[in-house]
């Protein structure tokens, strides 16, 4: 199963590699997403872990142990599809691949693909887009 | 062959002419030679639906009592233009609200095409004629004498794509531009674009009959920025910004399915216009220009990061549809800021009035100039002509 958390660290935790501790001990496939970590500042990681269930209980429970905040992605991108015109200007923006305009040229949102990297609420003309 | 529009609208009128859009005839075209195709086929609809800046609506909103002469006008918060006379007003679609930088003239359009309520604000210095000095009230388009749109510049023939090659996000009105060429935006819809179906404008001039917003407009001049001086390709196809019509419809009668005001971050309002203009299959010649190809029609990239947003790159709008170009070696994403689906949807809409004997084709009352460039404007220490 997948799951998605934002991952916040204190400045004291930033050069941890909890990352290959991860993979190694709890044989998760982990794709990030969206991150900003830097040296001195702590930092945050979007992340989406993909193993079984007991596997991604118990890592969640490893990072909190060790002092890093895990909170299940709870934010999402809200999109008003009705008021939509297609122009596709969102999808110059969306590195993700949640936006993309199908055959028909019709705009089509997957929020399974989307990284909640919010440029799409910037770049809709229509301002349809928003953080809930 | 050639056919003459009278010949056309005979057919139109009788329930026999043959009509498709311009997608379908250029389909049809691998198929037949141009001179099968205009044989066979009398009308090819065009359209767009983009974010058109150059546009705006003309209003009388009716005498007050005791009269006023309206010299500072007010809707929703967005200035209107006060010189024309006591209660004519334009109000243009990139003026913005001095409340809200994401509301401007292109909503008060559309709220009032959507029947509501919108609140008029005026002041007049008083005269003996109009001795009223200000007015506050609400008005609608039924309350309104004219309410119709008058749009300086609109359907491009043709419009450069953009990119950033710099190292910020950039937002423009060409959508959000990533750094390092990290996108690349268009705006045109390709073989189904009106001006690039009949790049000579043989059949496209003033007088010409189009759908604006839902309903039925005209071209009334040639558009602001006229140009017949951009570079063309092998196919006669302009490779950047070029011919431009201006245009005029009822408001009153119009849908906001077909127009819609649009706020672009950082930049401001604009307003996205549908229109359609149908294209009499005159002759072979014609058919060919109609038989044009997404592949066929070229455009530049350019630049917005470098001072005069400079040419990095020609495409063409098949490679832009991909999704992907490759810029510099390397392979950029693409997106339209125009939509294709709406511009298909009124393409067809023209093309269902014409079959059903609703809509006749007009022929030019004159048509735009052949030699034609834009000026910039210069810096000038002071006026030498008397």
């Amino acid at each position: 199963m997948k799951r998605r958390y934002t991952l916040r660290f204190s400045p004291q935790l930033v050069n941890k590699p909890f990352v290959s501790k991860l993979v190694k001990s709890y044989d998760l496939e982990i794709n990030i997403l969206n991150g900003d970590v830097a040296s001195g500042r702590g930092g945050m990681l979007v992340v989406e872990f993909e193993g079984t269930a007991e596997h991604l209980k118990e890592a969640a429970d490893w990072l909190e142990n060790g002092g890093v905040t895990v909170s299940p992605m709870s934010k999402d991108i809200l999109f008003d599809k009705e008021k939509c015109v297609e122009c596709g200007a969102c999808t110059a923006v969306c590195s993700s691949g949640a936006l993309t305009l199908d055959k028909d040229a019709r705009l089509v949102y997957d929020s399974n693909e989307c990284v909640l990297c919010t440029l799409c609420v910037r770049a809709c003309p229509l301002q349809l887009f928003s953080i809930a | 062959m050639a056919k003459s529009v009278s010949e056309i609208n005979e057919k139109i009128k009788n329930g026999s002419v043959v009509v498709m859009t311009a997608e379908e005839f250029t389909r049809l075209s691998q198929e037949k030679s141009p001179e099968e195709l205009a044989k066979e086929v009398d009308v090819v609809t065009t359209a767009t639906f983009g974010p058109m800046c150059s546009s705006g609506a003309v209003i009388n909103f009716g005498h007050w009592k005791p009269g006023i002469r309206m010299e500072e006008i007010e809707i929703n918060g967005v200035d209107c233009y006060e010189g024309l006379a006591a209660v004519d007003s334009y109000i243009g679609a990139t003026a913005e609200s001095r409340f809200d930088c994401t509301y401007g003239g292109a909503n008060v359009i559309q709220d009032l095409i959507d029947g509501k309520d919108v609140h008029l604000h005026a002041r007049g210095k008083g005269t003996d004629c109009y001795p009223t000095k200000e007015i506050d009230t609400w008005i609608n388009k039924n309350t309104v004498n004219e309410f119709y749109l008058f749009n300086p510049r609109n359907a491009y023939q043709n419009y450069a794509a953009a990119t950033n090659s710099g190292d910020s996000i950039m937002y423009t009105y060409m959508g959000c531009l990533l750094p390092h060429e990290g996108n690349v935006t268009y705006s045109t819809s390709g073989e189904l674009s009106p001006l690039l179906n009949d790049p000579e404008m043989r059949t496209i001039g003033i007088g010409t009959r189009i759908f604006l917003g839902g309903t039925v407009g005209y071209v009334v001049w040639n558009g602001t920025q006229f140009n017949t001086m951009t570079e063309k390709n092998d196919h006669g196809i302009p490779l950047g910004g070029a011919a431009t019509i201006a245009v005029v419809g009822n408001a009153k009668e119009m849908s906001t399915e077909y127009l819609r005001a649009a706020y672009f971050h950082k930049y401001g309002v604009s307003f996205f216009i549908g229109l359609g203009v149908p294209i009499p299959v005159l002759d072979a010649d014609m058919a060919k220009r109609l038989a044009i190809s997404n592949k066929e029609i070229e455009t530049a990239v350019c630049d917005y990061s470098k001072s005069g947003h400079p040419s990095i790159a020609r495409t063409n709008y098949e490679a832009l549809r991909s999704g992907f170009i490759t810029l510099d070696g390397v392979k950029v994403r693409t997106a339209p800021m125009a939509s294709l689906y709406k511009a298909r949807v009124i393409a067809k809409e023209l093309q269902s009035w014409i079959k059903e004997g609703k809509f006749l084709l007009t022929e030019p009352v004159a048509s735009f100039p052949k030699q034609s460039f834009v000026k910039p404007l210069v810096a000038k220490e002071e006026g030498g002509a008397k």
